[in-house]
């Protein structure tokens, strides 16, 4: 039965369909036509075959961007009647967070990938050359599977792909879709989840997405080359690409944990959580890839590992999409995502270019130039080379561990992945195990020569540079507690100093002429200054806000378990916390950002104040659910961070801006007060509570009520008070009024000091005045409760992380610049010189 | 013996060790009952009883938190977690433990839990529902 429903806007989603189903169709087109323009039109330099196939990926493009418009289209105008709109937006979200409710869901992580490999696509379209119609098949095959994941049609019973454009009425089951006015039921989306609006999340993503878009280039060339049997002239105009890809993926993971770090409660930059270890499998292999792929340019050597490492790349974008989205992570990541129902079609997407990549390397095993002659010791090639096998390795620890879920569902099993603590030192220490070999290589490498090396000089530069790099690792290990780790943490920073030292003096070297060197040199130091500042960072991080005050609390408890990290501090009442005061001096709300103001004070020896500064962490109000974020106070050598675990003086269902400090205008208080305590008190006399004291200045006469007229018999008393708490004074008024023969009083709160205070009787015979004190309860006084950690040195690895870009870049221009060089080599081994497009054309 | 075999042994032999350190370090999923029977850690996936009180209360302790969880079995155990209690607590659907059994409370040293709104989102709010009804009278 058809119900005309109300209010939806069904074009703008039924025009996105088109495109999504268009970019499909399009793109597997050009997929086919690049094909027959590889096999059938081989040789022919006028291929109609590859002009359909440009055209079908023009289409493609465009089809995408169409995509893209619509779906702004309806995020942008709130049409919840979309699944996709109300599941991941809200009317009160921030515009600038409606760029990123594009990549909230995964139907959007697939189309920011769409999007930026059908722009390499173009790319490679105008730029390749002779290799445009096998790399192209390639690209557009990946375009073909990619859409596939968007599709969200039934073929056969069975859904393929989930798309942005559903329905809420066709994706849920409820009796309120079958009202033609169901619309005017929603009149909200679910919103975003608070973690997520933040400005990392508008520019993480992207750039991780089109880390992983890129790897599809360097793929492209090695399928290409094998199947053409241009073995060898592949891989120079893949080198640069694959650089490209390492730079960028590798930026994206880190802003992955810049934002962690600022933004999220994570506690640190990196959790070793499955998605995060998901996220760096082909960037270790990339990274080996183009190693190997120098080390074969230069000498010939390693063919098959530059090969297989260039395209199992590929392959692990594919295992951590599958892994990240199929919901199998479910019990062991924190990184929660939906499963969308496309658990095989995933299956498929990894399966299909494994295959890929087998079928061809076992099929020209044969075939491929692999030397007999074995390779020098004392060659860069083969330091190199050995460097890349440990990358793979490190990266094979991280697939084994990460992959538990799956080896539980592929053979039955049980297991769990190690258990907390367990889990950060087996990451830890296998994987620093890794680092102390690899930076070595980066290293030794780097002194010895391609080919040959004189053996001598190089064993006593080495030993030289290795001797200085374990001193300063020595003073470094000692000035910030690394000492007191684990060895291997000692190896690794050591390794990464050493590292840090020769290539340093290799970039000197660079300096003086041998400039095209510089890029490796440069992304080595970034490299290694990155583990320093991870290495320190993570090790010799500091929990200090250490509570043992608690319940149940004994020297027993506090040696099982970890030295309890929270601490609660009241408003306006300063804490010692380590070798700080911390004061919760209030909250400012900005919807829907409540912000806490903390006060830190360092007073050194003399009892002068070192150190003064405020954080504002904050909690973010969404939906009935609090989210925190930190605040850090950076320093150049420290990191100092502070996050709100919990608190009172927010509420769950509070409408922002309805509280406003201590002003609320309850009768009934009395009960979040302790039982009132009377004072009998004459002028000067001190009255001490809690918190502090008050002193009666004076009494008032005649003070004005506010509204209440007095006439000639009514008497008003003010009794004029100075209260000190917490280092703190204040005033405050109460007033005791007869009036028309009745007796009022008007008590005065002083909400920062947590007091009510009433003048309640005169007793003129004693020349006293009562005056009773409420004081807040504990419980109801605003309290925050909070974490604080410090992390050394953490700017050695946001630093490093800087450095190695550049050295990437750099990279880039000088093996760019060699392709130029490239075009002698591809008349040779050309098979009959295929396509219009010249080489030359490279200039 | 030509350098690529010996370096393809040493390969295969991180291999395997890589592999049975990770073995070794891996812990197991249980019940509450498994974790009366060891000393270890291991992992406990289970329901948060809503019936009864959770407990947390900055003011006497600002790291003790106590509630009740159905391990997937059925059975029933307090876990006591030293920390404070995780955002959005109440609305778990499902909660992974991780800690060992110290006398009958289960310590927990990890929570990882799953919420409605991120994990299933195709639930429609209880509120919506509320409104439909009153305008269908």
């Amino acid at each position: 039965m058809d119900i005309a429903f109300k209010g939806e806007h069904l074009l703008q989603g039924q025009i996105g369909q088109f495109f999504i189903i268009l970019s499909f169709g399009s793109a597997l087109l050009s997929f086919l036509s690049y094909y027959f323009s590889t096999t059938d039109d081989a040789g022919k330099a006028d291929s109609s075959w590859q002009n359909i196939g440009r055209w079908a990926f023009y289409a493609n493009v465009l089809s995408i961007i169409g995509i893209g418009v619509c779906l702004f289209n309806i995020i942008y105008n709130h049409y919840f009647e979309y699944h996709y709109v109300w599941a991941y937006t809200s009317r009160s979200l921030p515009t600038r967070y409606i760029i990123s409710a594009f990549w909230n869901g995964q139907e959007g992580g697939f189309l920011l990938w769409l999007f930026w490999e059908a722009l390499l696509g173009l790319f490679l379209i105008f730029k390749a050359g002779t290799w445009e119609r096998p790399v192209m098949t390639v690209v557009a095959l990946s375009q073909v599977v990619l859409a596939s994941m968007v599709l969200g049609v039934e073929i056969f019973g069975m859904k393929l792909g989930s798309s942005p454009f559903l329905l809420l009425r066709d994706s849920m089951e409820g009796p309120i879709f079958s009202r033609p006015d169901y619309l005017s039921f929603i009149k909200d989306g679910q919103g975003m989840v608070p973690s997520l609006q933040n400005y990392w999340m508008i520019i993480h993503p992207p750039t991780l997405f089109l880390g992983f878009a890129s790897i599809v280039v360097p793929f492209a060339y090695s399928v290409a080359g094998l199947w053409q049997k241009r073995y060898q002239e592949w891989i120079a105009p893949a080198i640069p690409y694959a650089l490209f890809g390492c730079m960028i993926l590798g930026t994206g993971v880190v802003m992955g944990s810049f934002w962690a770090y600022e933004s999220l409660n994570f506690g640190g930059f990196w959790a070793w959580d499955p998605v995060e270890n998901a996220s760096i499998f082909p960037w270790l292999t990339l990274v080996g890839a183009v190693h190997v792929l120098v080390v074969y340019k230069n000498t010939g050597h390693s063919y098959f590992t530059a090969t297989m490492l260039t395209m199992i790349s590929f392959v692990l974008v594919w295992y951590s999409s599958f892994l990240n989205r199929s919901g199998i992570l479910g019990e062991t990541s924190v990184h929660s995502f939906t499963d969308l129902g496309m658990f095989w079609q995933l299956v498929t997407g990894v399966v299909i270019f494994l295959a890929i990549m087998v079928y061809l390397l076992v099929k020209h095993f044969k075939t491929m130039p692999i030397t007999k002659k074995d390779e020098e010791t004392y060659s860069r090639e083969f330091w190199m080379f050995v460097g890349s096998v440990f990358l793979g390795l490190s990266c094979f620890h991280l697939i084994v561990v990460t992959s538990v879920p799956v080896w539980n569902a592929i053979f039955h099993l049980n297991i769990a992945p190690p258990a907390d603590a367990a889990r950060m030192k087996h990451y830890n220490v296998v994987q620093s195990s890794f680092v102390v070999l690899i930076t070595i290589l980066t290293a030794v490498a780097q002194f010895l020569k391609y080919k040959r090396t004189d053996v001598r000089r190089f064993a006593i530069t080495t030993g030289v540079y290795l001797f200085f790099a374990a001193v300063v690792t020595a003073l470094i290990a000692f000035a910030t507690g690394v000492n007191k780790m684990h060895f291997v943490y000692i190896l690794a920073m050591w390794g990464s100093v050493y590292s840090v030292t020769a290539n340093g003096k290799m970039l000197a070297d660079a300096f003086k002429g041998k400039i095209k060197l510089a890029g490796a040199a440069v992304a080595h130091i970034g490299f290694a200054l990155m583990l320093v500042g991870a290495l320190i960072a993570a090790g010799t991080s500091d929990v200090i806000s250490i509570n043992n005050t608690g319940e149940g609390f004994t020297a027993d408890f506090a040696k099982e378990n970890n030295p309890r990290e929270n601490i609660l501090v009241y408003r306006n009442q300063p804490l010692k916390m380590g070798d700080y005061m911390v004061t919760y001096l209030g909250d400012s709300i900005s919807a829907p950002e409540h912000f806490y103001k903390v006060n830190y004070k360092k007073v050194d020896a003399a009892g002068k104040v070192a150190e003064d500064f405020t954080l504002w962490p904050k909690v973010q109000v969404n939906k009935g659910s609090l989210a925190s974020s930190p605040d850090t106070k950076h320093y150049l050598f420290h990191d100092l961070y502070t996050h709100i675990t919990m608190t009172n003086s927010i509420s769950e269902s509070e409408e922002p801006g309805a509280e406003k400090d201590g002003t609320q205008a309850d009768e009934d208080d009395e009960k979040s007060y302790d039982a009132p305590i009377p004072h009998e008190v004459a002028i000067g006399d001190t009255i001490n509570f809690r918190e502090g004291f008050m002193v009666l200045k004076k009494l008032n006469k005649g003070v004005k009520v506010q509204n209440i007229p007095l006439k000639d018999n009514d008497i008003s008393v003010g009794a004029q008070l100075e209260i000190v708490s917490h280092g703190k004074t204040y005033t405050a008024e109460p007033i005791y009024l007869i009036k028309d023969g009745g007796v009022y009083d008007f008590s005065k709160k002083v909400a920062d000091a947590g007091l009510k205070l009433r003048f309640s009787k005169i007793i003129p015979e004693k020349n006293k005045v009562e005056i009773t004190v409420l004081q807040q309860k504990e419980s109801a006084k605003k309290y925050i409760v909070m974490r604080a950690i410090t992390f050394p040195y953490i700017n050695f690895f946001w630093g490093g992380s800087i450095i190695m870009v550049i050295g990437f870049i750099l990279s880039i221009f000088r093996r760019k610049n060699e392709m130029k060089v490239v075009p002698v080599a591809v008349k040779q081994g050309a098979t009959k010189g295929v396509g219009k497009r010249q080489p030359v054309s490279l200039k | 013996m030509k350098k690529s075999a010996i370096l393809g042994i040493v390969v295969i032999a991180v291999a395997i060790a890589v592999i049975i350190s990770t073995y070794s370090n891996t812990s197991t999923y249980g019940s509450f009952k498994d974790a009366r029977q060891t000393t270890s850690e291991l992992h406990v996936v289970g329901k948060l009883n809503k019936q009864k009180d959770l407990f947390y209360d900055p003011t006497k302790d600002a790291n003790y938190f106590s509630f009740y969880m159905k391990d997937n079995k059925g059975a029933e155990c307090k876990v006591i977690f030293t920390g404070t209690k995780p955002e959005d607590f109440e609305r778990s659907e499902q909660i992974v433990l991780t800690g060992k059994m110290i006398g009958n409370e289960f310590h927990a040293s990890h929570i990882l839990m799953k919420c409605p709104s991120k994990y299933t989102q195709d639930k429609l709010e209880t509120q919506e529902y509320k409104a439909n009804k009153q305008a269908s009278l």
